[in-house]
């Protein structure tokens, strides 16, 4: 499967720029360097386990992901069903008790942000389209990448086991704070954190394997002519996102390492000496700030692991459906890379009011501002993307729109929460409940939906259905915008987060019909999104069929031999990509896109040809 | 090793060939193995577990009130009936650095494609460590023996012995695994694979010498954070 | 990498490089060990631990692990991580500071 890199050229280009920047027509023009690596040889399934269960190819891992991570996310939508039950109609479900409550709330937080979105980000997307993306046959350990998969399989299985253990799963919150995590009392503080500290272990390790695929793929894999400023937004965003979490979920490692030793051995890395019915415990001398700083040195770059690979995707479906080159694709670079890079720097202002020491509200307030700005310029470039394009009001277009207009929200309300003084009063409210469902909630999810929608032909070989689309879209765009935007009135007003029940509150009467109405709207939102369901069913047989590059896309996913793509992708030849994957609407050209393997002479009459 | 020949690339030195590097196509890292990039970022990530580990460790002990365990005299052993500082961990210290001299000449040797003794090299690192292991073990027991827990010690401060165990403890695990390959990857030598390009168990990669010093990347980092933990423990 | 280097690009390393560091990180060790064998304190000992300390990390990096040899994308790509565990180190010794100041005064002082 090798290519015959023995054309006699002298040329000595050295780097892209002076091989595209050429004004005149040659056959110089189109010189890429040749391959630096041979072929990459890889392992052919035979039967159904090694083809399709036990499974090498990095496309399949992906959907195994997706399909995992889609499972696990349904249960924590059941669990967000009846919590919100219990909130808007109290005692409406009869075996709902604190506990359960509490139990629900931990389960649906962990699974949401961890179990679900990002494994469906880094593990789903990043699986299928990453190799597809930059041009290789694979990911460069395949057999590493099966083993990632079935680590994360197990990692769900032990997390799912909690809940049929003695005690029931961990009811600490999401964010396992000690020392109420593992002490009596607090629902699932036996085998509940056991189970969830080892399935986090297991997921750790299992991602490690994953995300030193997606990195070195990305790094050292690439096809001949992808340079790193070529490669799609959405590769960067996985990519950076996955430096972040091979950097951010050894301090979960460490924290849930230590917290199974206080559980099991009675160590006291973060129990304090605690008095309990006048009886002091065996615990002493141990720090609950400590874990708290190990795990948002993890919880805050993971935030950003969830909302990179969000801000590439929609960086891409902007571009492909709105017709119209991204604006300022290296500031887009280096605002995902910044971002990335600040991440590290910020997490404390998650424990403003956590009892740390005072003058470190000085620090992260400022570092959590300074990461505003990276961000507010993505914001800017995917309105000036959309700025005067051509735009095609799709459904894929409609999920973008909905993903910008609840990140700009979200994020504003994450400028209030910023800031100490703002943050003291507003700490522990539905305010904030608002604000990183809206974040890395809602909005992440648009992105995924819009994806699934753009990538669904290239995956199927079918579109999905249009309609059944939009009413997915506006029922879904309404409904958590119904749920989430008075949740920062309840805020506003004092409403705690994590009560079971309100009770005679003094500021409760004017909160109980919002409360109704936001569980009205959750119940819809939620059932909503068993349209896609329906929709990914019923065209997986009957839906149009969607043939080569149904967008008209530029980047090497769309432009496989086969569609969808088989195994190794590419058949004989690897492609050799000549620009940039945004050529859209180039002046002069003859078709509004020039894909990327398109070389500069079969353009070379335009106006302008400059990648 | 590193200093690859690269057709149609005219490799530069230092921030200007880094530059280079980065802005070109196909790889980033000019001339490394996807194993060894492989490595190198899993190491990057196993430092921030061990940073994190001791970084708990500082904090847990710069904050207890409580009076914390001279380690000089915790660790001392008895020689002829006089009580020495720290004498095995010196001898332990001794141990891994010499089998990671091993290892690094295993790795020189593997590339000159020297297979004899690149694989009584890798042989003497695998008995190295696996001394390493065996006077871990008998540390342990020492101080097991002694009455120190994870949970209590009779020094002082009970996080001495929960972190004393928990960091030797996992680093000790990486020594163990790393024993166990180095036994793997010392027969896969004396067999001939890397002469062979034999294809591994579970990948479809040729063998290759450059396995050796993918191997020797780990366990130089088994050494460097003993270096670590050596100066963090034992001698602060 | 100096010009002899790249002359130097089929052939590995000669030995003696690789016996001098072992050597130099024996001696180190044993300097280390000195430090506690002498017990020095305070500063004295904390300077010398860490100079011992990141002298040997930092041998064992450059030459048993090839970073010297190797092209500064890798060598840059590996370091620059380390300055978010320089800011943890940084921010938890305020911290610790913090909490044995509250520690003393709650338990001790009394508030």
């Amino acid at each position: 499967m090798s290519e015959d890199y023995n054309d006699n050229k002298t040329i000595q280009a050295q780097s892209s720029e002076a091989i595209s920047g050429g004004g005149s027509v040659s056959p110089d023009l189109d010189y890429v360097r040749p391959a630096e690596i041979p072929d990459q040889d890889l392992y052919h399934g035979h039967s159904f386990l090694t083809k399709w269960v036990f499974c090498q190819d990095a496309k399949v891992i992906g959907v195994q992901y997706f399909l995992l991570a889609t499972f696990t996310g349904i249960i924590g939508l059941i669990l967000s069903w009846l919590m919100r039950l219990q909130l808007g109609f109290p005692g409406a479900a009869g075996f709902m008790t604190a506990e359960h409550y509490y139990q629900f709330v931990t389960m649906h937080g962990m699974i949401m942000v961890v179990y679900f979105l990002t494994a469906l980000f880094l593990g789903g997307f990043g699986n299928f389209l990453i190799p597809l993306m930059v041009g290789a046959r694979d990911m460069v350990f395949p057999y590493l990448n099966m083993v990632s998969f079935w680590s994360f399989f197990v990692a769900v299985a032990v997390l799912l086991a909690s809940f049929f253990v003695p005690g029931g799963p961990t009811g600490a919150g999401w964010t396992l704070y000690p020392p109420q995590t593992i002490l009596e009392g607090t629902p699932g503080s036996g085998w509940g954190i056991l189970l969830m500290c080892i399935s986090l272990i297991l997921f750790v390790a299992g991602f490690t394997m994953g995300g030193l695929n997606y990195l070195i793929t990305v790094l050292q894999a690439r096809t001949r002519g992808m340079t790193l400023m070529r490669m799609p937004l959405t590769v960067w965003g996985i990519f950076t996102a996955t430096v972040l979490a091979m950097l951010a979920f050894p301090a979960l490692l460490v924290g849930a390492l230590m917290m199974t030793l206080d559980k099991v051995l009675q160590t006291s890395f973060f129990m304090p000496t605690i008095l309990k019915a006048g009886e002091v415990l065996e615990y002493g001398g141990g720090s609950p700030i400590l874990f708290q700083h190990l795990f948002w040195f993890f919880g805050h770059p993971e935030v950003y692991i969830v909302a990179l690979p969000a801000f590439g995707i929609v960086s891409d479906l902007i571009s492909v459906h709105a017709r119209k080159n991204i604006f300022g694709y290296r500031m887009m670079v280096w605002a995902i890379v910044g971002i990335g890079a600040l991440s590290f720097f910020v997490w404390a202002h998650h424990m403003y009011v956590s009892g740390m020491n005072p003058w470190f509200g000085f620090f992260f307030a400022t570092t959590t501002l300074i990461i505003a700005v990276p961000t507010a310029m993505k914001v800017y470039n995917w309105i000036l993307t959309l700025w005067r394009g051509n735009i095609r009001m799709n459904v894929v277009m409609l999920w973008c729109l909905g993903f910008i207009i609840t990140f700009v929200n979200g994020g504003i309300t994450g400028i209030f929460l910023g800031n100490v003084s703002v943050d003291v009063p507003l700490s522990d409210t539905y305010f904030v409940i608002a604000h990183f469902h809206m974040v890395m909630g809602i909005a992440p999810l648009m992105v995924i939906m819009g994806a699934v929608y753009h990538w669904f032909p290239l995956v199927s070989g079918r579109f999905l259905d249009e309609k059944l689309g939009k009413w997915h879209f506006w029922l879904t765009f309404l409904g958590a915008y119904s749920i989430y935007f008075p949740m920062h009135y309840l805020g506003f007003i004092g409403v705690p987060r994590r009560y079971f029940e309100m009770y005679d509150s003094p500021y409760m009467t004017s909160a109980v019909g919002m409360n109704e109405f936001i569980s009205t709207a959750a119940f819809i939102v939620g059932a909503a999104q068993f349209i896609l369901i329906y929709n990914i069913i019923k065209t997986l047989k009957t839906g149009k069929p969607a043939g080569h590059n149904p967008w008209k896309a530029n980047s090497l996913e769309w432009l496989t031999p086969k569609v969808p793509p088989e195994h190794g992708n590419w058949g004989e030849r690897l492609p050799v990509v000549h620009r940039w994957p945004y050529d859209f609407s180039v002046p002069g050209a003859k078709e509004d896109f020039i894909p990327q393997t398109t070389p500069p002479s079969e353009v070379a009459h335009t106006e302008a040809e400059k990648t | 090793m590193s200093d690859p020949k690269i057709e149609g690339l005219a490799l530069k030195p230092g921030f200007k060939g880094m530059a280079e590097d980065t802005s070109s196509d196909q790889t980033m890292f000019k001339g490394v193995h996807w194993g060894k990039a492989m490595m190198w970022i899993f190491l990057l990530s196993d430092t921030f577990i061990f940073s994190c580990f001791l970084i708990s460790y500082m904090k847990g002990r710069g904050s207890t009130p409580v009076e914390w365990p001279n380690p000089s005299e915790v660790f001392a052993l008895d020689a002829f009936g006089v009580p020495v500082p720290l004498l095995l961990i010196a001898i332990m210290t001794f141990v891994l650095i010499t089998s990671s001299g091993t290892m690094a000449l295993a790795v020189k040797y593997g590339y000159e494609k020297n297979r004899k003794m690149c694989g009584w090299l890798v042989l003497a690192t695998a008995i190295g460590g696996l001394t390493f292991v065996g006077m871990q073990a008998f540390e342990w027991s020492k101080l097991i023996h002694e009455g120190v827990r994870p949970w209590e010690n009779p020094f002082g401060a009970a996080q001495f012995g929960s972190f004393f165990f928990m960091i030797t403890g996992f680093h000790g695990t990486h020594v163990s695994i790393g024993v166990i390959f180095l036994f793997i990857y010392a027969y896969k030598v004396f067999a001939g694979h890397y002469d062979s390009g034999k294809r591994g168990w579970f990948t479809s990669m040729k063998g290759d010498y450059v396995e050796i010093e993918i191997l020797g990347l780990y366990w130089h980092f088994v050494d460097l954070v003993w270096v670590f933990i050596f100066a963090f423990f034992y001698l602060w | 990498m100096s010009e002899t280097d790249k002359q130097d690009q089929t052939t590995t390393h000669k030995i003696g490089i690789y016996l001098w560091i072992w050597g130099l990180l024996f001696v180190l060790s044993f300097f280390s060990y000195m430090v506690d064998w002498y017990q020095f304190q305070g500063m004295l000992r904390w300077s010398l631990i860490l100079f011992f300390m990141f002298l040997k990390a930092g041998l064992i990096m450059a030459f048993f692990m090839h970073l010297f040899w190797e092209r500064y994308a890798l060598v840059n790509v590996l370091l620059w991580p380390m300055t978010a565990i320089a800011c943890f180190i940084f921010l938890m010794v305020a911290e610790y500071q913090y909490t044995l100041f509250t520690r003393l005064f709650y338990f001790f002082v009394g508030g």
